[in-house]
């Protein structure tokens, strides 16, 4: 093949790999596309404050403003009321908010780029060490990873772009180790390695820890495989420097990590078990009403069909046994080890170490497809024919299964909740009390459901208010303290009509306009648009 | 991934359109104005990269992971000194003064 034959494969071949990327931002992007409205748990809501924060306000910022601090003040334990992660997620966040222009498609853009940047980095280490088939393969079914997306949606934010670096990691430690000899190596590899997981543990602690485990797996793996102990002081301690360097660039939240290092085990899962030996899941009992059961199911997250490629490719690689086979099982192996570390007496977020189960399935189950051919012998041109037959299959059945279950959990109509979500008027009406109630004001809202069932969802509506607003927002009728909050300068009265309509509530409606009637006398009406009133003390 | 550097360049642009367009469908200007965002951080480590023994795809990755992180790092801590807006474009100068510096320093040392 000449170079430039070469040369115009490579683009082509890059080329799919954009148009599949584009596609997989278009997938995971549905619910923002539809509504152009806030969405995502709690945690969603903290990651947007962050960021939007010091983009609306044009500043840094080191103490939480109350109405972050009210949910997230103590979960620093080295230094309460400060933020809790590393501020480099959220300035970039807060950057692009500024760049694009728009509060929330700006965030929840970029977010979706970063949490689907795991099919960049995974795409590119396969690519780099086994083809173009396998890589392309391996990111068609990332696309429609639901143990990928169901965190991202639900906002665990940081940690999937977290997850994007551990193959990037192993990958440069690897280039390193490969590379070494007494007279020629590239320490540039080890210091990016370095590099890049001093920005891992500044991106999510978890996945640091994660990362680490690989890292030594991979090295033990290389060093047995290649018989030689690879070890240079001089690479070593620019690494370490580099590294410590970046550690102490935040201190407040990196020093977090030890004491919550050192908390309770989570509970638990914490009993010795030998049967966890050959699990590879997680007992979907222990997580009733935090984690939905099918999360722990193999076939509903990466689809039945891909266990044979799967195991077929962990056995090719296993007899095999070549550098790169090494990198992907101790990469597989590593997972392993993290997964069960509550046999250690560590079950905390184990359920979230499970998330990153796809980054390695999936290149093991494209490696088995691609590489399945070449198990029987052929004559002449047909092992080929054979492989692309097997692609192609592989292909049918990632977008036949994996997309039609996926797209069943993601869709234009996620997160499309009357109860959870704000909706327009009430995103409206934030906005307004973002420019309008003083910075020290608090909001009290009636007219959104405060009672059972319907709490546990309102709950987050009204927390949705708070993050767009940036104020602290409490249900009027949860409050003791109703009289001295009708007297206090520090409290606006909003009343919000949107949702009685749609639930038929009659009730509350007469009793909203008896109460404006009589308990806000007092006070102004400063804003009065769709449905929703804003009373100044 | 060995392409040649003009190439590269020329197919970075080509490859522009389609992600330029797609940006601008989904999420109209905004689509766009991220789109280049990201190009923006990421093009002081490029430029940084670019002149280290490193393979094309290589660059880019690193680039964009360093971009999306370490340049927002900066900009925090400057957040504290001036506005955040003057903070992006002071690490801007910053990190491109830096990979100028080390691409001179280098080209100094391949000199002697």
């Amino acid at each position: 093949m000449t170079r430039g034959m070469k040369l115009s494969r490579n683009y082509i071949q890059t080329f799919i790999f954009i148009l599949l990327y584009l596609f997989a931002v278009y997938f995971w992007t549905q619910p923002l596309q539809a509504r152009k409205l806030p969405y995502g748990e709690y945690d969603a809501m903290s990651h947007f404050e962050v960021g939007d924060y010091m983009a609306y306000n044009d500043k840094s910022f080191m103490k939480l403003p109350p109405y972050i601090d009210l949910r997230y003040g103590t979960d620093n334990k080295f230094k309460q009321h400060t933020l809790w992660y590393p501020p480099p997620f959220h300035a970039s966040l807060g950057i692009m908010e500024v760049i694009g222009g728009d509060r929330l498609i700006s965030i929840f853009l970029l977010n979706t780029i970063m949490a689907t940047f795991i099919i960049i980095s995974v795409y590119f280490v396969v690519n780099s060490l086994f083809g173009f088939l396998p890589a392309i393969l391996s990111a068609l079914l990332l696309v429609f990873s639901p143990r990928d997306f169901m965190p991202f949606l639900w906002g665990q934010w940081p940690e999937r772009f977290a997850y994007a670096f551990i193959p990037i990691i192993l990958y440069c430690f690897y280039k390193y180790f490969v590379g070494y000899s007494k007279e020629n190596s590239k320490p540039l590899y080890l210091h990016l390695a370095s590099l890049f997981l001093g920005i891992n543990m500044l991106i999510h602690p978890l996945v640091f820890f994660h990362s680490v485990i690989g890292l030594a797996v991979l090295y033990i793996s290389l060093a047995i495989k290649q018989k030689k102990i690879v070890f240079n002081w001089k690479h070593v301690i620019v690494s370490a420097v580099i590294f410590l360097a970046l550690f102490l660039l935040f201190p407040y939240q990196t020093f977090n990590i030890f004491p919550q290092f050192t908390r309770g085990n989570g509970g638990e899962n914490s009993n010795f078990n030998l049967a966890r030996l050959f699990q590879w899941s997680l007992n979907p009992q222990d997580y009733i009403g935090s984690v939905p059961a099918v999360y722990f199911s193999f076939r509903e997250m990466h689809g039945l069909w891909t266990l044979p490629f799967l195991l077929l490719g962990i056995l090719f690689l296993a007899l095999r046994r070549e550098e790169r086979d090494i990198f992907m099982l101790a990469w597989l192996v590593s997972l392993y080890l993290v997964l069960h570390r509550d046999i250690a007496g560590k079950a905390s977020f184990l359920h979230r170490s499970l998330s990153a189960s796809a980054h390695i399935f999936a290149p093991l189950a494209a490696i088995g497809a691609v590489y399945l051919a070449s198990f029987v012998k052929l004559p002449s041109n047909f092992n080929k024919y054979l492989k692309y037959g097997i692609a192609a299959v592989f292909v049918v059945l990632a977008f036949s299964m994996n997309m039609a279950y996926a797209s069943k959990i993601l869709n234009k109509d996620t997160y499309n909740d009357f109860f959870a979500t704000l909706n327009n008027e009430e995103y409206q009406a934030a906005q307004w009390a973002l420019g309008n109630v003083p910075i020290s004001a608090n909001i009290t809202v009636l007219g959104i459901p405060h009672q059972e069932p319907y709490q546990s969802a309102t709950s987050k509506k009204i927390r949705w208010f708070a993050a767009v607003s940036q104020h602290v927002t409490r249900f009027y009728h949860l409050r003791e303290d109703k009289e001295q909050l009708l007297k206090s300068k520090e409290w606006y009265i909003m009343l919000d009509y949107t949702m009685l309509g749609p639930l038929n509530d009659r009730q509350t409606f007469d009793e909203m306009q008896q109460f404006e009637k009589t308990k806000l006398v007092s006070h102004a009406l400063v804003y009065d648009n769709k449905g929703i009133r804003v009373y100044k003390p | 991934m060995n392409l040649k550097l003009k190439d590269i360049h020329v197919f970075a642009l080509v490859a522009a359109l389609p992600i330029l367009i797609f940006s601008y469908i989904l999420f109209g200007m905004t689509g766009i104005r991220v789109a280049l965002g990201i190009v923006f951080v990421s093009l002081p480590f490029y430029i940084l990269l670019n002149k280290l023994e490193l393979e094309e795809g290589e660059k880019f990755v690193f680039s964009a992971l360093l971009g999306l992180t370490i340049f927002p790092s900066l900009v925090y801590i400057l957040g504290f000194l001036i506005s955040f807006r003057l903070a992006i474009a002071a690490a801007f100068i910053v990190f491109v003064g830096i990979a100028i510096a080390v691409i001179k320093y280098n080209n100094s040392k391949k000199v002697t």
